[in-house]
């Protein structure tokens, strides 16, 4: 492997990019996929129809991997911009990613357990 | 660390005539392009993470049909909101899947096929997204 495909040489920032990268890649096809099931809503019933699978448990399933990874995108990418515009942020960027990954739990498994209540409640 | 991880400019020797030019506009580009995904960023946290928290938390998601929608959509604001995510999100990840395209795809002329592919893609998607905020 190259210097390019592993420009951090394995430390822990090696799997904060591996990270940024996936959740990036993936919430990026999720975007495409979205504009198209929205674009519907100018025929409702159809829309209400394609829009009605979102609600079963292993869409719900996906959608809770839809916010884990945007939590953590997000919250990365906070790290990255801190660390890039803040000197005291590069000395802390270990205890950084720290703390994007136990925010990205904190607000995430929260966040599941709202999304997939009406599957656990036997509401679906 | 701020690793650019596209192709750096062309590799021409730095005395050459015209390789400070060529450098500098080369350079300018990927430092807007690195510039931008910071603020997009910054407004995409707050964007994304509201429409997220509005459609998946706040209300369930087989609550957003389309009569949520067309009353969203009542408000003008929240279609400025919509389209700035569209247009903020596209743009981020077009860029962020360019950064990957240059990283893996190594010959040039399928990076080349992929990258058409991908701003193709994008490019009727924003269009697509656009028409359906603007004309409901």
């Amino acid at each position: 492997m190259t210097n390019r495909t592993r420009p951090y040489k394995g430390k822990s920032g090696q799997w904060a990019f591996v990270g940024h990268r996936v959740s990036g890649f993936l919430v990026f096809f999720f975007l495409l996929l979205h504009i198209v099931d929205v674009s519907l809503v100018r025929w409702p019933a159809l829309y209400d129809d394609v829009h009605r699978v979102y609600g079963n448990v292993m869409l719900r399933l996906f959608e809770v991997g839809l916010l884990l990874a945007l939590l953590f995108h997000s919250l990365n990418g906070l790290r990255i911009v801190a660390v890039d515009f803040f000197p005291g942020a590069v000395r802390n960027e270990h205890r950084l990613l720290t703390a994007a990954i136990v925010l990205t739990l904190g607000a995430g498994v929260p966040g599941a357990w709202i999304i997939m209540r009406p599957f656990v409640e036997g509401r679906l | 660390m701020a690793v650019r991880t596209s192709d750096p400019p062309a590799g021409r020797p730095a005395s050459s005539p015209s390789a400070a030019t060529g450098r500098r506009s080369g350079r300018s580009f990927e430092t807007w392009s690195w510039f931008f995904m910071r603020l997009s960023g910054l407004a995409l946290v707050f964007l994304a993470l509201v429409h997220f928290s509005l459609t998946h938390i706040v209300n369930d998601v087989v609550e957003t049909d389309s009569d949520f929608v067309a009353r969203r959509w009542d408000n003008p604001l929240w279609r400025l909101f919509d389209w700035s995510l569209l247009a903020l999100a596209l743009l981020h990840g077009l860029n962020g899947l360019r950064w990957i395209i240059d990283d893996y795809v190594r010959r040039p002329r399928l990076r080349a096929f992929t990258k058409a592919g991908l701003y193709t893609l994008s490019g009727a998607l924003f269009a697509l997204g656009t028409f359906t905020i603007v004309a409901f």
